[in-house]
């Protein structure tokens, strides 16, 4: 057996586990919200008022897929950048930094969030602190300044995460000079160039927009701008969140089914493909916004069925991988091989699992995309099964059942439970699907989604089959049954991390590829001419667009004051008048 | 967590016959639920983005 | 036993998640399911396949994986 990552690395791993912890606390809380939701929205009970419903709901979206999958991502990145290049950081105290930035701004985020549930909360930056404006905070609903400030200084901290990554690898490159860069290097600089590129839109929406719009220094702002700027980030943000499970299918599945990676250089070609494609696309995002010529989104849907071909090539390879490993093994046949594959083994049960709901999930977001049938579901209950299944799933799940794997390594502790933990991943793959099931037919009659109360008088839903009342029960079993998956994960976290004097029972090593990086050519490793084509391929969608919504009603916008989305429902009316009034005369 | 190989397979001995079964079954069930939302969206619907002019303007 | 707890595991989350979606396929060519026997029917797949696996292997001695 190897030496353990945290023997190895003591400095980073500490790092990686500051990052993990972060992670899961995100997670442990939004957990929490997502089963107050599932109870709530279903008036199976209640016990929040509605009005603080939009506080949960956006510390759900923000501490799920903002904080519980961004440090993970860190954290894992750190890991592979630390592993794959066999040396850290070029100074360990700049990564610290980022890391500091990341989660001071993840606090300052967290409390304008939860002070949302205070009766009276207190003044801050000369507004009240609440930030009920969910996770995309569509302006003109406004939030207090401090929420987008923490919102700025998370991505300034990830930011300079990546460009950590990149000093590492050019100091290894010039120990090592004409070596092919490392795998997990390599996917860990593709993802960061695409933040870079799609991050962008996000942080000019914040920093020139809406930060300043809410500390009242700018009068107004052009929503239909912020909203498509935050689009621009919107749909590459969902690559973020699932770029980290892709490597861990890449570099840790094939070894766990006891096999290696089928091919190295598809492995490249499919993360260059994000790189190109992912930010191009995000107006598929916005197929019912006014204001934006019909062929635009019809590009943007063009676009988006180019990027099934990257999660396809991803299905052979890994499948692939893990058949490799099912006849080392000894398994034979045809179908047979299934039953050689590690099962018992959590970590790969969960991320084999969690692929499984990943291939189908991925169809849901075809029918997303496609401009006809968007209309059907948009903002219907339909968009959270989507969700649920692809990040809440492909991701959330691989990411649990890697840390199975990752954390003995990192603690020198042998994970606590192992069979709890199979049971765990299995319960998190039933749960999911009994509540997106209910989600997505809920949605295709209508059902609406960031509603407290989808409950109207006069009005029945039109449920093919079954009842309103039995979609609503599953949709809550479901939910629970997550819930409860969840709390046993983070139990056998911290069981683990207390396991002290144990040894663990992982071994770290992963082999070689089959077809290894001397197969493919030299120019994929040229990130310069990948990045150059993404850049140029994002000007192509997006500078007309921009350009038409500026020209529209300008960059500011004309007239639109902030509408606080405060707890005082009359503050609502109040607002909502004066709208009314302002339109009329 | 020991994967317990038995042997040893190469790049060129390897064919993933059963990969490919599996990405055959999944393509058909592909073409299936995409025949399914077919019928969600269109029966009883003309197609929404052109079928919604005429009325509209027909009031 | 006749296969590992583990993969008895694996089988009863797969069945009980092809009942939920296939149940919804059903429903699309007018085969409607109520609830409770859809819990009936899940409680008599598991019944099944945790009888199945748990009866002794004839002729070789109890033996497990
Ligand atoms: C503990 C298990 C979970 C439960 C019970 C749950 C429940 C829910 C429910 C009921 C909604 C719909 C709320 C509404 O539209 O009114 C929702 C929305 C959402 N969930 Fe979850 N969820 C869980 C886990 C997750 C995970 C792990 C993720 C991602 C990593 C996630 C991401 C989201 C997102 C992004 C939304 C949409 C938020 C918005 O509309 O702003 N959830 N969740
Ligand atoms: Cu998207």
């Amino acid at each position: 057996m190897t030496a353990l990552f945290v023997d190895e690395y003591p400095a980073e791993a500490r790092l990686v586990k500051a990052a993990f912890l972060s992670s899961f606390i995100a997670f442990g809380i939004g957990a929490l919200f997502g089963i107050i939701q599932a109870l709530h929205r279903t008036d199976i009970f209640r016990f929040i008022d509605s009005i603080k419903y939009y506080t949960v709901l956006t510390g759900h979206g923000v501490f799920l897929v903002i904080a519980f999958t961004i440090f993970f991502l860190v954290g894992l990145y750190q890991w592979a950048v630390t592993d794959s290049l066999e040396r850290g950081p070029v100074d360990i105290r700049f990564t610290w930094f980022w890391y500091g930035l990341m989660a001071i701004g993840s606090f300052l985020a967290a409390i304008s969030i939860l002070a949302g549930f205070l009766e009276q909360p207190p003044m801050v930056l000369g507004a009240e602190l609440r930030a009920n404006v969910l996770f995309t905070f569509y302006a003109p609903l406004e939030a207090n300044p401090l929420y987008y400030i923490g919102l700025a200084l998370f991505l300034v901290g990830t930011w300079l995460a990546g460009i950590d990554w990149f000093r590492t690898w050019w100091a290894w490159r010039d120990e090592n000079p004409g070596e092919r860069i490392p795998l997990r290097t390599f996917m860990v600089l593709t993802t960061m160039m695409m933040f870079f590129l799609g991050s962008v839109g996000v942080i000019v929406s914040i920093l020139v927009f809406i930060l300043p719009w809410s500390l009242e220094i700018t009068e107004s702002l052009n929503p239909l701008l912020t909203r498509t700027l935050f689009w621009f980030f919107g749909h590459m943000i969902v690559y973020f969140w699932l770029l980290p499970a892709y490597l861990l299918w890449y570099s840790v599945l094939p070894k766990l089914s006891g096999g290696r990676l089928f091919s190295d250089p598809l492995a490249r070609v499919v993360f260059i493909l994000f790189v190109l494609l992912s930010t191009p696309v995000g107006i598929h995002h916005q197929y019912m916004d006014p204001g934006i010529a019909e062929g635009f989104k019809f590009i943007a849907m063009t676009n988006t069925m180019f990027l099934l071909l990257p999660s396809f090539l991803t299905a052979f390879t890994v499948v692939a991988s893990m058949e490799h490993g099912a006849r080392q093994r000894g398994g034979e046949g045809r179908f047979n091989w299934l039953q050689a594959l590690p099962w018992r083994n959590p970590a790969f049960t969960g991320m084999a699992l969690a692929g499984l709901v990943f291939a189908f999930g991925g169809f849901t977001g075809i029918v997303n995309a496609g401009m006809n049938i968007n209309y059907l579901v948009h903002n219907a209950l339909w968009i959270p099964g989507h969700i649920h299944a692809q990040v809440g799933t492909a991701t959330a799940l691989t990411l649990m059942a890697g840390s199975y794997w990752l954390v003995p390594q990192l603690t020198g502790n042998r994970l606590v439970g192992r069979q709890v933990a199979l049971f765990q991943v299995v319960l998190w793959f039933v749960g999911i699907v009994f509540m997106t099931n209910s989600m997505f037919r809920a949605g295709l009659v209508g059902v609406p989604r960031r509603t407290a109360e989808p409950q109207y008088q006069g009005f029945e839903y039109d449920v093919p089959v079954g009842s309103m009342g039995e979609l609503n029960a599953q949709l809550a079993l479901g939910g629970t049954l997550l819930f409860i998956s969840a709390m046993l994960f983070l139990v056998l976290m911290l069981l683990t991390v207390f396991n002290n004097d144990s040894e663990p029972i992982v071994d770290g090593t992963l082999p070689p590829a089959l077809s290894g990086p001397e197969d493919s050519p030299q120019v994929l490793d040229n990130l310069r001419l990948w990045f150059g084509i993404a850049f140029a391929l994002v000007v192509l969608a997006y500078a007309l667009p921009l350009a038409g919504i500026v020209a529209q009603s300008g960059l500011f916008g004309q007239d639109i004051p902030p509408f606080p989305v405060s707890s005082e429902a009359v503050m609502y009316l109040e607002f909502g008048l004066d709208y009314v009034g302002a339109l009329v005369t | 967590m020991g994967s317990r190989v038995s042997r040893e397979i190469g790049h060129d001995e390897y064919d993933p016959w059963g990969t490919l079964s599996l990405i055959v079954i999944y393509f058909v069930a592909l073409t299936l639920m995409w025949l399914f939302t077919y019928f969600v969206e269109f029966i009883g619907n003309t197609p929404t983005v052109m079928g919604m002019i005429v009325p509209v303007m027909l009031g | 036993m006749h296969t590992s707890p583990a993969k008895l595991l694996i089988l009863i989350a797969l069945s009980l998640v092809i009942l939920v979606e296939g149940r919804t396929v059903l429903a699309f060519f007018g085969i409607n399911i109520p609830p409770l026997e859809t819990a009936l029917i899940g409680l008599v797949i598991i019944a099944t396949l945790v009888i199945w696996a748990i009866r002794p292997l004839r002729g070789s001695p109890t033996k497990s994986e």
